[in-house]
């Protein structure tokens, strides 16, 4: 079982969810706060064995067809076009050929895009992550489903195959935020992990990892004012993510010019993303009345 | 107990079925299952989808594995305390192991125990060794001339590991066990029930022998159990701040309402290419994503205040998260030729000009429909029925529980203008199914 690497600590149960999912063969899906590792879980896993990484990055306009494989129809047009060009130019006893770039009109496996999906079942062993698919339009989620629940994927128009062996199954994960409530049908078929936000010393372990030579009562402070922010029922509240970018410009001053900062909470930018809930931060936590200075 | 499985789990509103059971065999055929801890972690992975699955999943298993009831808002503890599974448990230590130590700490142990995963067991003892040793033809305890030899490698299934032995041979001899037990049994390593280290009875991971450096099962059991987030929301309860983030989800299901033709390149040049270089246009309907919504708020009087704040939080979230376009309006009671759009009321906006708007805009009026008969005059009714026209998609959503509407003339009367639903997140849920119903009749 894989347990995480130098860089990334990865929780105890989401290492098992993960470990489940690539025995049996099912995809296995992360939902969490955004910020709390869930992307990294197969990049890093990527990284530290060595494996090929295929991602595909959802967004609202995401098809099925750019996940698995398409059909490059200009692209089909223009070199049937320049076969007859070409033809009539040999009528007329023209030497110069237009190119097709290799590509020949017979084949029809020439003009196939393949998508990460494709590419990640023709590799032996690969990850394939499909991250943040609540971005997506409502059909995508089922459709995939669809696409990945046999080994095997049908290429457009040319009707080639990819097949891949059960020992060979690219390890799927898919990440999503819960912007968007995915069909039962769709989350029935993965295995299900929601990654809770890390508590105090697991966070500590975490900074440790991206700043191992870290002052420890800076680390104190940073992690205890962090959770206090946390604490306070902000429409969006700091995650990981934003923590680690703000140790990484306090790492940047000289520890008492650091603690400096963070008692007066400089560059909250980082943390506080939003006009009201910084209010609330300066108000409850600071002490200060926002409407002064 | 297997077989019972999918009916303990949907009797506490989860996802599970027939091939639950298939893919848990399947797990376990891949040795993934050699612990109660990690029966959990598979079942969990198989059976919740959603954050507010994890609590009462938890419940469910502690339920169908160890037979403990936790009552509503019970905290774990207490609900193990009770239970026979610990009183079990507990009889089997040995008068060292339970000496001086709280009921409390014995709790801490008992669920680090029962959660103990196959992962957690840094040094696994040799599973099949005991299953040699252990002879299945064994008399029930209770039987006379017991072999006292059953408590012999008491010590060593404390921290078994099973995962070497096909799971056909385990199963087999768990038949062969259950043929022979007569009564309800404690401890011993080839009983099926609480005690025994067979990972297929209750209770089957023991970890006494050597404690394994804080696995933390019941931290994380309780935070679980006790947890309102990972409970779900009363979709029957009045919108509140509890249950926001459902009437959220309802929301998501607005459907966009718009579609435009454009040309289907890939289908002209295929049939082009056939017509031999002729190429004739193909056309196809291109959906958009589009969510827009205008909302109108009955913001006056008391009886509409303390659904104010929780309305207007629940549609901000929608605006920051996914309907960019959204658009207020307040009123007070009824409309008189138009609404404000400020909430103090005083920039008023023509029905004439609110009218000019898209019509395949989404409108939710919030209010309780209850007023004096003599606000809801004609013309006032007539206003209703002007946005009624334009909008086609347009609901009601009244924070007033169905039985009270008809005791309300008024709300009798808008309810026949407009279709009007509960403001909780089920209402507003039939709400949003029903506008998208109305889909494709208006244009």
């Amino acid at each position: 079982m894989w347990t995480g690497s130098e860089e990334y600590l990865c929780d105890m149960e989401l290492a098992q969810a993960f470990h489940m999912a690539r025995v049996i063969g099912m995809p296995l899906l992360i939902e969490g706060e955004p910020g709390t590792g869930k992307t990294e879980l197969p990049l890093q896993f990527a990284k530290s064995l060595g494996l090929e990484l295929h991602v595909y990055p959802v967004g609202s306009k995401s098809s099925v067809e750019q996940f698995v494989a398409k059909f490059d129809h200009v692209k089909y047009l223009r070199d049937s076009q320049v076969e007859i060009l070409n033809a009539q130019r040999e009528e007329k006893g023209l030497e110069s050929k237009l190119s097709t770039g290799g590509r020949n009109t017979e084949s029809l496996q020439d003009y196939v895009l393949r998508g990460p999906a494709t590419k990640a079942f023709s590799s032996p062993n690969s990850v394939l992550l499909i991250d943040e698919i609540d971005k997506a339009p409502r059909e995508f989620p089922n459709d995939l489903l669809y696409a990945l629940s046999h080994r095997r994927l049908v290429m457009p128009e040319s009707g080639e195959t990819i097949e891949v062996s059960e020992e060979d199954m690219p390890a799927i994960v898919i990440t999503s935020n819960r912007e968007q409530e995915l069909p039962t049908a769709f989350k029935g078929r993965c295995v299900y992990h929601y990654i809770s936000f890390p508590p105090k010393e697991t966070m500590h372990q975490i900074v440790a990892k991206h700043y191992p030579s870290m002052d420890e009562e800076l680390q104190n402070k940073c992690i205890n004012l962090f959770y206090q922010m946390r604490s306070l029922g902000l429409e969006r509240a700091p995650a990981t993510r934003e923590l680690l970018s703000w140790i990484k410009y306090l790492a940047s001053f000289e520890k008492a010019e650091a603690l400096t900062k963070v008692t007066r909470a400089d560059g909250m930018g980082v943390l506080i993303k939003n006009h009201q809930d910084l209010q609330k931060v300066k108000l409850k936590i600071l002490g200060k009345n926002p409407y002064q200075n | 107990m297997f077989d019972q499985l999918p009916e303990t789990f949907r009797s506490f509103k989860l996802n599970a079925d027939v091939r639950t059971l298939l893919r848990l065999r399947q797990a376990m055929d891949k040795g993934l299952v050699s612990t109660l801890g990690d029966m959990f972690y598979v079942l969990k992975g198989l059976i919740t989808t959603s954050p507010t699955d994890i609590g009462p999943f938890s419940k469910a298993f502690y339920a169908h594995f160890l037979d403990i009831d936790i009552l509503p808002g019970e905290p774990l503890d207490k609900a193990i305390l009770r239970s026979n599974a610990f009183k079990e448990w507990k009889d089997k230590l040995s008068s060292d192991e339970k000496e001086d130590i709280e009921d409390l700490e014995l709790v801490d142990q008992f669920l680090d125990e029962v959660h103990l995963t196959s992962y957690d067991i840094k040094k696994f003892l040799d599973g099949k060794d005991i299953l040699d040793k252990d002879d299945p033809s064994l008399k029930d305890k209770d039987a006379p001339g017991d072999n006292p030899a059953s408590d012999r490698h008491h010590v060593l299934d404390r921290m078994a590991d099973y995962r070497d032995i096909p799971l056909e041979e385990l199963m087999r001899r768990m038949r062969e066990v259950a043929k022979q037990q007569k009564t309800r049994h404690e401890g011993g390593d080839h009983w099926i029930g609480s005690g025994g280290v067979s990972p297929y009875g209750n209770g089957g991971a023991a970890a006494g022998g050597i404690r394994v450096g804080g696995a933390g099962g019941g931290k994380m059991a309780r935070a679980a159990i006790n947890n309102r987030d990972f409970y779900p929301a009363d979709a029957k309860a009045p919108l509140g701040d509890d249950n926001v983030d459902a009437a959220l989800a309802a929301l998501k299901g607005i459907e966009e309402g718009s579609s435009e033709i454009i040309l289907d390149v890939p289908l002209t040049i295929k049939e082009g290419l056939k017509q031999g270089g002729i190429f004739l246009p193909y056309e196809k309907e291109k959906r958009q994503q589009r969510i827009q919504v205008i909302l109108m708020i009955d913001n006056g009087g008391w009886s509409m205040s303390p659904y104010i704040r929780v309305v207007q939080k629940l549609f901000a979230k929608m605006k920051t998260r996914f309907a960019h376009d959204l658009k207020t309006y307040y009123f007070h009671n009824t409309i008189y030729g138009g609404l404000y759009t400020d909430a103090a009321r005083s920039q008023f906006a023509p029905l004439d000009k609110i009218n000019l708007q898209d019509k395949n805009y989404t409108v939710f009026v919030i209010g309780d429909a209850d007023m004096a008969p003599y606000e809801l005059h004609r013309s006032s009714i007539r206003d209703w029925q002007k946005l009624s026209k334009h909008f086609k998609r347009m609901a009601w959503l009244n924070p007033m529980s169905e039985g009270e509407w008809y005791a309300s003339m008024t709300c009798s009367v808008i309810k026949q203008i407009f279709p009007m639903f509960e403001l909780t997140p089920e209402g507003i849920e039939s709400a949003v199914l029903e506008m998208n119903k109305l889909k494709g009749n208006g244009w």
